[in-house]
């Protein structure tokens, strides 16, 4: 038998309202620990949607998600929750930092709802911005550049050692050099944590940096290689 | 330290400040509010009991027992119908009264009331039970035309021993640009002591010895006669000249008890005389009080209605910053936190702003009902000594907290039902 793959999708189907097209429908789709994939498509396509599918966010109308061999939509409640807080980690186009909070509270907010004990939370927050290269762990968002903010952000989404990484655009509001940047602090932090790495983007110029890539349309209907 | 709720709870507050020092502050007069009604409630009825001390009935000529109450022991204003001295003996003489002390008012001096009663008023009537005249300097009366200045009295008119004074016939105060009045310029008065503070009305008065009263009166109205005719003397004096206005009486008890089950029998009695009133002062106050408690009540109705306010403005400060914070809401999701938890959140945040309220509130009330308490002894002279048991004060700022906690329901049950979707981002 081989390692539990991070993420496996079955049969997903969503659709806003009965009787609708699908937004979103994914015939089967596999990603190892560790493993990373693209996932392109134009605006209104349903990226974004299939994300918050996988994270346990909305239900779907059919299919599985697995995550690190657990059916996501099998868990209710706050048990999802708390599932997604270990097993899950986010990163958005805008980041979506705690506005008023540090970027070390921004990382330790992540470790709030995870099994690691408190005392730790401190420590290992600081250890991994530091490792990203966030010196000013006790400046606000507000007040840390563009780049330092994606570090953060970054930071926050491995914390408690996710299985799989979900980026939503990371890269969208940056110029191709910081583009480049981002996605290379991205790819090495999920590497370095052992997690997949699930990158949705409408950006070609991404796919070169991806050795699994592949379209919604083609998750649609068939079983990418 | 670790992120924790509370963590986010405070940021959230701190990050609004404005916002949450003026819902604070809200509930803090709300709350304040109703502390000080509540703590000076009893007070000042205890307060008001103060002056009738250890008397058991006041009998006067007066229209009714609560204005011979507030005439007799509040100096509300000079009696106008007199009791005879016959009278007067006749109640005195009765074997069931242990002590009945005649006075006599009418007079004044720079607006404030001159009591002319005997020197008994100071050996055996005392303003608070337990609690004897002392005087602060001087001695108590040794001649008929000595007075004794009640302590606001004396720091009112800057008198002190020794300094001679005339008395003015009636209440006139022309120096407070009332109508001119009547000096009686013919008798002077030396100040013979100043009493230490009482906390009672008796503070603002001024002590003179009934037989000089009789005296200068019955001069007045043998010169409204005979213009040449002589200074009387005690000698001349005869009982029609002997007039008192205000008689306070104390039943013989046993052991020194504070009451006597004679009181109802001596005041029924008395009653039977239609030219004289009986008050017993407690059930006079009581009485007032009980009038009063209307407006008590419609001030606790409206305090009550200043915390539903408040309430109200925690909701409203609560419910506008959940606009600014679905996003914040969403990515806590994100990160983990379950829909009760969120809900926990901000219903928590609500019941800390009660909380921080409440305990304003109270530092509030305490130091509101101390200025009130302070403005009361300095303008009436009473003193009032505001309390609020302790379990009163858990049971109001709890009552503050499941109000905040219950305004914090509408803002909750918003975060709760926040789509995580539809706040992190367009859905591309």
């Amino acid at each position: 038998m081989g390692e539990t793959p991070a993420l496996r999708i079955d049969g997903l189907r969503f659709a806003y309202r009965a009787g609708e097209p699908a937004v979103v429908e994914v015939g089967s789709l596999a990603l190892a620990r560790g493993e990373q994939m693209l996932l392109t498509g134009g605006s209104g396509r349903g990226k974004s949607t299939l994300l918050m599918l996988i994270a346990g966010l909305m239900e779907p109308d059919a299919g599985h998600v697995v995550v690190d061999g657990q059916v996501v939509h099998a868990l209710h409640g706050a048990k999802r929750d708390l599932f997604r807080g270990r097993a899950i980690g986010m990163i958005f186009q805008t980041f979506n930092l705690l506005h008023g909070f540090s970027a070390l509270e921004n990382v330790m907010a992540a470790l709030m709802f995870s099994p690691v004990p408190k005392r730790e939370h401190r420590e290992r927050a600081g250890e991994l911005l530091k490792r990203l290269g966030v010196e000013r762990v006790h400046a606000k968002p507000e007040e840390l550049s563009v780049g330092q903010q994606q570090r953060v952000a970054v930071a926050r989404a491995v914390a408690c050692g996710p299985a799989l990484v979900l980026a939503d655009e990371p890269t969208a509001s940056l110029d191709p050099e910081n583009a480049a940047n981002a996605m290379d602090l991205i790819q090495t932090a999920c590497r370095d944590a052992g997690a997949a790495l699930l990158c949705v983007s409408h950006d070609p110029s991404m796919a070169e940096r991806f050795e699994r890539r592949a379209s919604l349309d083609e998750l649609s209907s068939a079983v990418p290689a | 330290m670790a992120m924790s709720d509370l963590t986010i709870i405070g940021r959230s507050l701190t990050g609004r400040m404005f916002s949450t020092v003026t819902t604070v502050v809200t509930v803090a007069v709300a709350v304040g509010l109703m502390f000080v009604l509540l703590s000076l409630r009893d007070a000042g009825r205890q307060a008001f009991e103060r002056g009738s001390g250890n008397m058991h009935l006041i009998v006067s000529a007066d229209t009714s027992p609560l204005v011979s109450v507030l005439n007799g022991v509040f100096y509300a204003n000079a009696p106008q119908r007199p009791i005879t001295w016959e009278r007067f003996r006749q109640i005195a003489d009765d074997g069931r009264v242990e002590w009945a002390i005649p006075n006599q008012q009418g007079d004044s001096f720079q607006g404030l009331p001159v009591l002319a009663t005997t020197p008994q008023f100071f050996t055996h009537f005392t303003p608070a039970p337990g609690e004897p005249w002392r005087l602060a300097e001087g001695v108590f009366f040794e001649g008929p035309f000595d007075l004794v200045l009640g302590a606001r009295a004396a720091r009112l008119t800057g008198l002190r021993v020794g300094d001679e004074i005339h008395l003015t016939h009636g209440r006139s105060d022309a120096r407070a640009g009332g109508a001119p009045a009547h000096v009686h310029y013919d008798f002077t008065y030396r100040v013979a002591g100043i009493l230490e503070p009482t906390g009672s009305a008796h503070d603002r008065a001024i002590f003179s010895d009934l037989r000089a009263s009789w005296i200068i009166h019955a001069h007045d109205r043998r010169r409204a006669l005979d213009p040449n005719s002589p200074r009387p003397t005690e000698a001349d004096l005869t009982d029609d000249d002997r007039l008192v206005t205000g008689v306070y009486l104390r039943c013989v008890t046993r052991g020194g008890a504070a009451t006597s089950p004679l009181v109802p029998v001596v005041a029924s009695e008395l009653r039977r005389d239609p030219s004289i009133v009986v008050a017993e002062p407690k059930a006079e106050i009581d009485k007032l009080f009980t009038i009063v408690s209307n407006v008590d009540q419609v001030l606790l109705a409206m305090a009550a209605v200043v915390m539903v306010s408040s309430g109200i403005g925690i909701m409203l400060a609560l419910y506008n910053s959940m606009e600014q914070r679905r996003r914040q809401i969403a990515v806590l999701r994100v990160l983990g936190a379950s829909r009760p938890r969120i809900f926990g959140l901000v219903l928590t945040e609500s019941a800390v702003l009660g909380a921080l309220g409440a305990a304003a509130g109270l530092g509030l009330g305490l130091l509101g009902a101390q200025a009130a308490a302070g403005v009361m002894k300095e303008r009436l002279g009473l003193v009032v000594l505001p309390s609020l048991p302790l379990d009163w004060m858990v049971v109001m700022a709890a009552a503050t907290v499941v109000l905040a906690s219950l305004a914090g329901l509408v803002p909750a049950v918003m975060a709760y039902r926040t789509s995580v979707a539809r706040n992190l981002r367009p859905i591309g």
